[in-house]
């Protein structure tokens, strides 16, 4: 397989598994290693984003730069016109 | 003076209630209306619509939503739209509301829109039974905000989607993917109007800033954009911008 088809695998199934169903996580595929890039709504969902590429490709190195957004309230209004 | 806040993708599931909460506490303060720009879900079943309610019901100020592609995975749309409904949640597909704000009467038209792409790369109606469908529903979705958006009679009007209606507000998504992510045809009925402010979601890793081609302010307020619990736009009555 090569690393586009890995990635593309990685992808679809982030997006597929119903525990995660996620198709905002960027993945980058490397030889022996795949990177995932985002961020998601809590800490569970970064932890089974992980969990499922790790038993999905146990021949993979599984780097996770997964962040959770920020739920602060915002800074000053834009003023459109 | 209205202001609107707007958050789009909070993908709402038990593991998420109650990270919103503390923040919409206090939206009067900054806001007459919420938005939610769609995906309110993580699978679009009723159990996840009853998060939707729990989070982002009996708020101070009205909320309107949009459903995204994630409110259809389930095929429970329907039963989606009509949980958070329940909730005062008003959910718009391809119709307006008007809301009375103390700086003037607010109209939002909404849909949840589709792909297709913009410029030289986008998709056209040929071909395949499933390529012409691909790109008639777009076109349906268009057609609806325009009319939404027409039918409005208020002081200021502003449109509400999931993907997005132009290019710039993607910036940051891979451009392959363009296609999937909206349609330059949501753009065009936006312009159609005059229209103070275009808001969507979707784009996770696209830009918060952009223009339509007749000068509608377009901001992006996917969560991951964003980066905040919702994001505040203060519009000024009597101004439109699009035309």
């Amino acid at each position: 397989m090569t690393e586009t088809d890995v990635a593309a695998a990685v992808q679809r199934l982030l997006a597929e598994a119903p525990e995660v169903a996620d198709q905002a996580v960027e993945v980058r595929a490397e030889p022996g290693m795949v990177v995932l890039t985002g961020e998601v709504e809590s800490e569970q969902r970064r932890a089974a984003i992980v969990a499922l590429v790790r038993d999905g490709f146990p021949e993979l190195v599984v780097t996770a730069r997964i962040g959770v957004v920020c739920c602060d309230p915002p800074a000053d209004p834009e003023v459109l016109s | 003076m209205i202001r609107v806040a707007a958050v789009g993708d909070v993908h709402m599931d038990a593991d998420v209630l109650g990270r919103y909460r503390p923040a919409l506490q206090e939206l009067a303060e900054h806001a007459d209306v919420l938005l939610l720009a769609g995906d309110l879900t993580r699978h679009g079943t009723p159990e996840e619509a009853a998060c939707v309610a729990a989070e982002f019901g009996g708020l101070a100020v009205p909320v309107v939503a949009v459903l995204g592609n994630h409110d259809y995975h389930s095929d429970q749309q329907d039963a989606v739209a009509a949980t958070v409904a329940q909730a005062g949640i008003r959910v718009l597909e391809g119709e307006g509301v008007v809301l009375e704000c103390a700086g003037g009467r607010l109209g939002v038209a909404g849909v949840k829109g589709f792909g297709g792409g913009f410029g030289s790369h986008t998709a056209s109606n040929f071909g395949e039974p499933q390529m012409k469908s691909f790109v008639r529903t777009t076109e349906q979705a268009a057609d609806r905000l325009a009319a939404a958006l027409s039918g409005l009679e208020c002081d200021l009007r502003v449109a509400l989607t999931h993907y997005a209606p132009v290019p710039e507000t993607l910036t940051g998504e891979p451009v392959q993917i363009y296609p999937f992510l909206g349609s330059y045809l949501l753009g065009a009925a936006i312009d159609a109007s005059p229209t103070a402010l275009a808001v969507h979601g979707h784009a996770h890793a696209g830009s918060e800033q952009g223009t339509t081609p007749g000068g509608v302010p377009v901001r992006n307020v996917a969560h991951p954009v964003i980066g905040r619990a919702y994001r505040v736009y203060q519009l000024s009555s009597g101004a439109p911008v699009g035309q």
